[in-house]
């Protein structure tokens, strides 16, 4: 484990596909955030969008752009990267997949963004039945998740290959990770498949007249909620394994980190009825389970945030700070391969706050489909997330591309991270303010015909807007810092920095790599949190519906 | 001279380095914050509800 034996470089051949799956994930950045800020100016009533371009348009390319291809793309793009650097130089076999992964999910992302812009399918990014979309949306969508299947093959292959050539050993922490995101994605997109090509596409050709709404957004949700911990995980890799690096100091326990990825695992995917809890047609105890099962993820969530703040401390007190804060002061402040990721972290405490709140059952009547939530995930994936994937490029897009972080380009993240918090604070402050007092979510419209409730909004979204414009230069800078990256920094060598754990002799127990026994309990749990609810649903199925398009067409 | 080495040996009360009570600190406060946060909307739930 602690034996580098892999190269320190990842291999230019490697590097070229990583670097493909970052460019689709800037561009996606780039107009997602001119959507973002069109969304914010909207709401605020000031404005209104020209040519007859249509608000829930706009806000399905945001949703789409930034939940589903930046993500997908960005991750892949540093998992694979990831795994060649700990586990060794991806096999030609391997990366061949990976590139006809990649390919598939452009061609998917192609086909859905030609149909959103031909407003054939404004149904956001959740595309809910009995919202009805353009089969070729589908298809598209299809398309990506399948590519993203392939692209997951290649690491699964080249970390078994690494097992093979090195029995009875704890994989690379960053490798071992990766892979667990990796069967969390695939587990997690069985759902969303099966709804697609069993309900939507079928229906969507005219094969089928009506959709059973409350299956296809069971399916929907089965996905959704290990969704957002395949945007997380990566961060987590991030923190874990990557910052004790940056800093100085030593991964606080490598067996830790490892459990609290397996219980993510576990944990993460029977529990989508908390997206549901307001759903009629589910059995209200089948929605207590479920919401007792997301709880338990709140235990490696706190184990992480333990696991952080010791590595932070210990490495503080090694440079001999004293007192009960004084490590705090001598955290690297001016490198911004630490302080980005550092505020994605500290951002992620009001946001894991907000989210036991959004689980709690009855409270969730507070919250739901307000815009609170969309508060709730501008801070967990559009704060903790995107800022730790920024600040992993700052390294990692130059080490890919023989370059060097100038002082330069590393100020001017540095300023990113923190324009992009104070937009935030006042973007999603706003939200989670406008959310308590009922504000809804997806909405076009901001003052409702002058109604008096919606009036005390106002202010609320004008802050949006003035975050908004905020976030928006944070955008552009990225941008700039990334071509700059890419095309115009000197060249040089950027380190792709690898944490060690602080005690090399504590071997990582190979129990954790027994993935059969994981994979056996996770299919466990889902089995016992969905079957029952599901024949249920099954039996008592609501009448089908016919689809609905909502939206004008061009 | 040897009685002042001896003061200050005792002055320098050595924290302890493997010490984690920053961490322990940071923890409550975590959890706290996490606390404080839901009973306040718990609360505007009884309100509403
Ligand atoms: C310039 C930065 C950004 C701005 C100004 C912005 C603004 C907004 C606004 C105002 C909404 C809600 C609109 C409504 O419910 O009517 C929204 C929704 C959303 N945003 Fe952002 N956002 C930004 C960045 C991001 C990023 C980086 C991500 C993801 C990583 C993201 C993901 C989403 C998602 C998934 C939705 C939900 C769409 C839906 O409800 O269908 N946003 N954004
Ligand atoms: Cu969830």
């Amino acid at each position: 484990m602690s034996s580098q034996t892999a190269k320190l470089k990842v291999d230019p051949r490697d590097g070229k596909l990583a670097m493909a799956h970052f460019y689709v994930a800037f561009i996606a950045l780039a107009l997602g955030g001119l959507m973002g800020l069109l969304q914010t100016l909207v709401r605020s009533g000031k404005f209104e969008l020209p040519w007859g371009i249509d608000y829930y348009q706009i806000l399905t390319v945001h949703g789409v752009l930034m939940g589903l291809v930046l993500t997908t793309f960005f991750i892949m793009g540093f998992q694979y990267a990831a795994v060649s650097r700990t586990a060794g130089t991806h096999s030609p076999a391997a990366r061949r997949i990976g590139w006809i992964g990649f390919w598939v999910m452009t061609v998917g992302t192609i086909m859905a963004a030609t149909m959103v812009l031909l407003k054939e399918a404004s149904v956001l990014y959740t595309f809910y039945a009995p919202l009805k979309a353009h089969w070729i949306f589908y298809l598209g969508m299809t398309f990506v998740v399948v590519g993203s299947w392939l692209d997951g093959a290649a690491q699964i292959m080249t970390y078994a290959k690494w097992r093979k050539e090195n029995p009875g050993k704890p994989s690379p922490l960053l490798s071992f990770m990766a892979v667990i995101n990796t069967v969390l994605w695939i587990v997690a997109t069985l759902g969303v498949a099966s709804t697609v090509l069993f309900q939507l596409l079928p229906w969507s050709l005219g094969l089928v007249d009506t959709v059973d709404v409350l299956i296809s957004r069971t399916l929907f949700w089965y996905f959704g909620h290990p969704l957002v911990y395949f945007w997380l995980l990566p961060a987590y890799m991030c923190w874990y394994a990557i910052v004790p690096k940056i800093i100085g100091g030593k991964i606080f326990s490598d067996s830790l980190a490892r459990l609290s990825f397996i219980l993510f695992l576990l944990f993460s995917i029977p529990v989508g009825f908390h997206h549901q809890l307001m759903e009629p047609g589910i059995d209200p105890a089948w929605k207590f389970l479920q919401v007792v099962l997301t709880f338990m993820v709140i235990i490696p969530s706190l184990m992480t945030a333990f696991s952080l703040f010791a590595t932070f401390e210990r490495f503080g007190r090694s440079k001999g700070a004293t007192g009960l804060f004084g490590w705090f002061k001598v955290l690297p402040w001016n490198d911004a391969r630490f302080t980005v990721p550092f505020i994605g972290m500290a951002s992620f405490i009001p946001a894991g706050a907000g989210g036991i709140i959004n689980a709690s059952n009855q409270m969730n009547q507070v919250v739901h489909n307000t815009i609170w939530v969309t508060g709730h995930f501008h801070l967990t994936a559009a704060t903790s997330v995107v800022l730790t994937f920024f600040g992993i490029s700052y390294w990692l897009v130059p080490h890919l591309t023989g370059r060097k972080l100038t002082k330069a380009m590393n100020k001017l993240g540095i300023i990113q991270g923190w324009v992009w918090f104070i937009g935030m604070v006042f973007m999603s402050g706003a939200m989670h303010f406008q959310g308590l007092l009922g504000g809804p979510r997806r909405s076009a419209f901001s003052t409702y015909g002058d109604a008096a409730q919606a009036a005390e909004w106002i202010p609320y979204q004008i802050a949006q807007a003035v975050g908004g414009s905020i976030l928006f230069l944070g955008i552009i800078l990225m941008i700039i810092i990334f071509v700059n990256l890419a095309f115009f920094a000197p060249k040089g060598e950027e380190e792709f920095p690898v944490g060690e754990a602080e005690n090399l002799e504590e071997k990582a127990p190979m129990i954790f790599e027994n993935w059969k026994l994981w994979l056996g309990i996770t299919a466990a749990l889902i089995l016992f949190a969905y079957t029952i609810p599901f024949i249920d649903m099954i039996q008592n199925a609501p009448p089908g519906s016919p689809g609905f398009k909502t939206w004008n067409s061009w | 001279m040897a009685k002042a080495e001896l003061k200050s040996n005792k002055k320098t009360e050595i924290e302890d380095s493997s010490s984690l009570k920053g961490t322990l600190a940071s923890v409550f406060f975590l959890g706290i914050f996490i606390v404080v946060t839901w009973v306040s909307v718990y609360f505007l739930f009884l309100d509403r509800f």
